[in-house]
């Protein structure tokens, strides 16, 4: 009897406690108190997510997205739907004089001028140095596969163009012919990014008479890229963090909020400027690159800007190579929060406008997409939508630091399985065949912009 | 078709390495003899109606970046960084703006995208006539320009018959003004001889050839689509996307021999336009400072010396015009 009520004294005075703890938490889950607090001890470092974790898990930087912001549909939302009735499979039958099986599925594809043996870029990663560390491994992996490689911004103006600056960081003349000399023949190409303070050291000048490139010149596999804004920071230029040593190096060349000469941190942010743009400046860019550059690919790329069509329009009636649109997404790595939550649309409102821009102005172009895109089925459901591949940035660094340019490698093998399985599986054998009617989506007003089937309809 | 080219820059690379040798033959002889003819009257000439010749300039914080894929060379100047002058155009404006009626004898380096080596038109290291006239047209640029060209040539006949013969030349007499077709025109042209170019760049190279090929006297080609041209070159206000600027081209498929415009000097209109370089216009300050406080309008153009020399001469290529010539990607003394 004695016992029982001790019991139940202290059942009593544990739910007391629990209730208090529970209301305290539901208060700290109900009010951002973390992250003010954050910002309280931090001041304006807050703003970017921190920076505590080590080099080889700083590639997850930005990966909370999708938590942090509101949820948003993605390419999820999307699935691809198979027929039992399967004419062109019939019709490869017909052609191998036996049943096709899924390897039979042809991915080879060109994009931007280039050829791919599958539809699948290495993202233009830029100088970060997680990134470019691990730069040399992505450029093996990308030629192994024959996929067509992009080089990012400030790599030159930051690790040196022919010579490293820095013992460990490869520079850019690396990163390039590490990728054009890995490449079996007949495959792969490279788009290379200019930001404003590379165009002060004429970047892609100096690329267009390097006699190294030169070969490659000649041969149509060399691209150059404008960037136009990027993911997670659509209007917003480069931010990277650098350390002091860096900082000073390179104060002449970009911009810091302070002089890093008189500053005690050891990390110092550097911004570069977003570039300036109306239709007139970007045409007469794109035409100045083809005068500058008549043997070059033009290549560009597009944040999730809301005015996304009349971009689009513009770049096409200049007759660009490519443009690889990347959503709200993608290039988390080194976004403030705020952008990452507030700006720019999810990628799957950018390919809304895509396949109704496809609709009314036909496949002129090659148009990829990226952000948050990482294994067969995504690429696949965007070939369905009628763009022409996908670029992969972060799986791609993430599969190098866990395997080097194996690990790249066996990635990008995955996905060019899964593909294949995913298109047999859907009746085709050839990537051209892919279509709307591949798709169904789980939401109404998304089915009906993209223009596929309402899976419950 | 490549393996052509490659011997060709092979036996160019052969001969260039020993260019001291050319100096003593009579064929030098007689072109650097012809060049000098030309650049005393050219001088005569400018002198005559009123032009003042500056020293040029050569190295600065930023110089013409509106070259075709040309990289400038770079240099550590006490701890900055400088440029050889790719084309003394900023400077031009400045002296002009100070002087109306200048010109140098600018000598200007660029280096050339290797492709260039085998065009028979290009040098790393060249010297180019730049000049400028205050408050003129592209019109009135266009008229000196062709009065230029009839006073090298009328005076190189005359002072040069025995070079002339020992070349094999033979110069026809032209009297201005020279033919006028716009950009839209000359591309139709070439359409119409079965070469597509697009639109909104310069004229490549071999259309360029072609189209001097068909042509037996000197012609403008005026009106260049903004993006063909560098920021300075002044869009038509009436006709949006269209500049007041010109090549005069020479006949016999010589090519491109000058190149030329009225200035965008509006500071505001500069901005805009450098940003088709993607560039940032903080590199200009000086230039961006100068047209803030505002200098006149302006017209001008750049005449080379050495494809003028090849023309008059009737030379296979412009490295044969040069002392010691440099051609892309080759390495000579």
């Amino acid at each position: 009897m004695q016992v029982s009520r001790v019991t139940l004294r202290l059942f009593l005075s544990l739910h007391r406690l629990y209730s208090i703890f529970g209301d305290l938490h539901q208060i700290w889950r109900a009010y951002p108190f973390r992250e003010i607090i954050d910002r309280a001890r931090r001041g304006v470092e807050a703003i970017y997510p921190a920076d505590v974790l080590k080099p080889s898990i700083m590639t997850l930087k930005g990966a909370d997205i999708y938590s942090r912001a509101k949820q948003f549909a993605t390419l999820d939302e999307l699935l691809l739907l198979p027929p039992a009735f399967t004419p062109l499979r019939l019709k490869k039958m017909s052609e191998l004089l036996r049943e096709p099986l899924f390897s039979d599925v042809d991915l080879r594809h060109k994009i931007g001028g280039f050829n791919a043996a599958m539809p699948v870029m290495a993202a233009s990663m830029g100088s970060v140095h997680v990134a470019n560390k691990i730069s040399l491994e992505v450029a093996r992996g990308a030629a192994k596969l024959g996929i067509p490689m992009g080089v990012g911004e400030n790599v030159a103006t930051t690790w040196g163009y022919s010579r490293r600056v820095k013992a460990n960081q490869p520079c850019f003349k690396e990163r390039v012919m590490t990728y054009l000399e890995g490449l079996e023949e007949g495959y792969g190409g490279v788009a290379i990014q200019q930001s404003v303070e590379d165009a002060y050291n004429e970047l892609w000048n100096r690329v267009y008479s390097d006699p190294d490139i030169e070969p490659y010149l000649k041969k149509g596999m060399i691209g150059f890229e404008i960037k136009i804004g990027q993911g997670s920071k659509p209007g917003l230029g480069g931010e990277a963090r650098l350390t002091k040593e860096d900082a000073e190096r390179l104060r002449d060349k970009y911009h810091f909020s302070e002089d890093p000469r008189e500053v005690s941190r050891g990390v110092i942010e550097r911004h570069s400027a977003p570039g300036t743009y109306v239709p007139e400046i970007l045409r007469s860019m794109v035409r100045m690159m083809r005068n500058n550059y008549p043997r070059c690919r033009v290549w560009v790329k597009l944040g999730p800007f809301r005015d996304l069509p009349d971009v689009l329009n513009t770049l096409l009636d200049e007759g660009v190579d490519a443009v690889w649109i990347d959503g709200k997404e993608g290039g988390t790595g080194m976004s403030p929060y705020a952008s990452m939550r507030h700006l720019g649309l999810p990628l799957v409102a950018a390919l809304c406008s895509v396949s109704e821009f496809l609709k009314s102005r036909g496949r002129l172009t090659s148009i990829l997409a990226s952000g948050r895109l990482f294994d067969g089925g995504h690429l696949v459901k965007c070939l369905c939508l009628g763009l022409d591949g996908v670029a992969f940035g972060r799986p791609l660094a993430v599969a190098a630091w866990a395997g080097g340019a194996r690990g790249v490698e066996n990635y990008l093998r995955t996905v060019e399985v899964e593909a294949k399985m995913l298109v047999s599986a859907l009746g085709k054998y050839s990537i051209n065949d892919l279509s709307p009617e591949d798709l169904g989506c789980l939401d109404r007003d998304i089915a009906e912009r993209l223009g596929v089937r309402y899976v419950y309809s | 078709m490549e393996l052509k080219v490659d011997t060709h820059l092979q036996q160019l690379t052969q001969i260039l390495q020993q260019s001291w040798r050319h100096i003593r033959t009579e064929r030098m002889k007689a072109t650097l003899k012809i060049q000098q003819a030309a650049c005393d009257a050219m001088r005569s000439y400018l002198k005559s109606v009123g032009f003042m010749e500056l020293l040029p300039p050569i190295i600065g914080p930023v110089t013409d970046p509106g070259i075709r894929g040309a990289k400038q060379v770079t240099f550590d100047y006490y701890g900055r960084e400088y440029k050889v002058m790719s084309s003394a155009i900023l400077y031009k404006q400045a002296a002009m703006s100070g002087l109306g009626k200048i010109f140098f004898m600018s000598p200007n380096i660029r280096l050339e995208p290797i492709d260039s080596a085998s065009s028979g038109r290009h040098l790393v290291e060249f010297v180019q006539l730049d000049l400028e006239i205050a408050n003129a047209t592209y019109f009135d640029a266009m008229s000196v320009a062709e009065n230029l060209l009839c006073a090298a040539m009328n005076t190189v006949k005359d002072e040069c018959k025995r070079e002339l013969e020992l070349l094999g030349r033979e110069l026809p007499t032209f009297s201005p003004p020279f033919k006028k077709f716009t950009y839209d025109e000359v591309l139709e042209l070439l359409r119409k001889n079965g070469m597509k170019v697009r639109y909104g760049v310069e004229i490549p190279w071999d259309a360029e050839y072609l189209i001097s090929k068909i042509m037996d006297e000197p012609f403008f080609i005026i009106d260049y689509p903004r993006g063909a041209r560098g920021f300075y070159d002044r869009e038509d206000e009436n006709r949006p996307g269209i500049l007041r600027d010109f090549d005069l081209i020479y006949p016999e498929g010589y090519g491109e021999g000058a190149s030329g415009a009225e200035r965008e000097y509006r500071y505001d209109r500069v901005m805009a336009r450098m940003r088709e370089t993607g560039e940032d216009p903080r590199k200009y300050a000086w230039y961006l400072e100068m047209l803030r406080e505002g200098i006149p309008p302006s017209a001008g153009f750049g005449i080379g010396v050495e494809r003028l020399t090849r023309y008059l001469c009737g030379l296979n290529a412009v490295w044969e015009a040069r002392l010691c010539p440099k051609v892309a990607g080759v390495y000579s003394p």
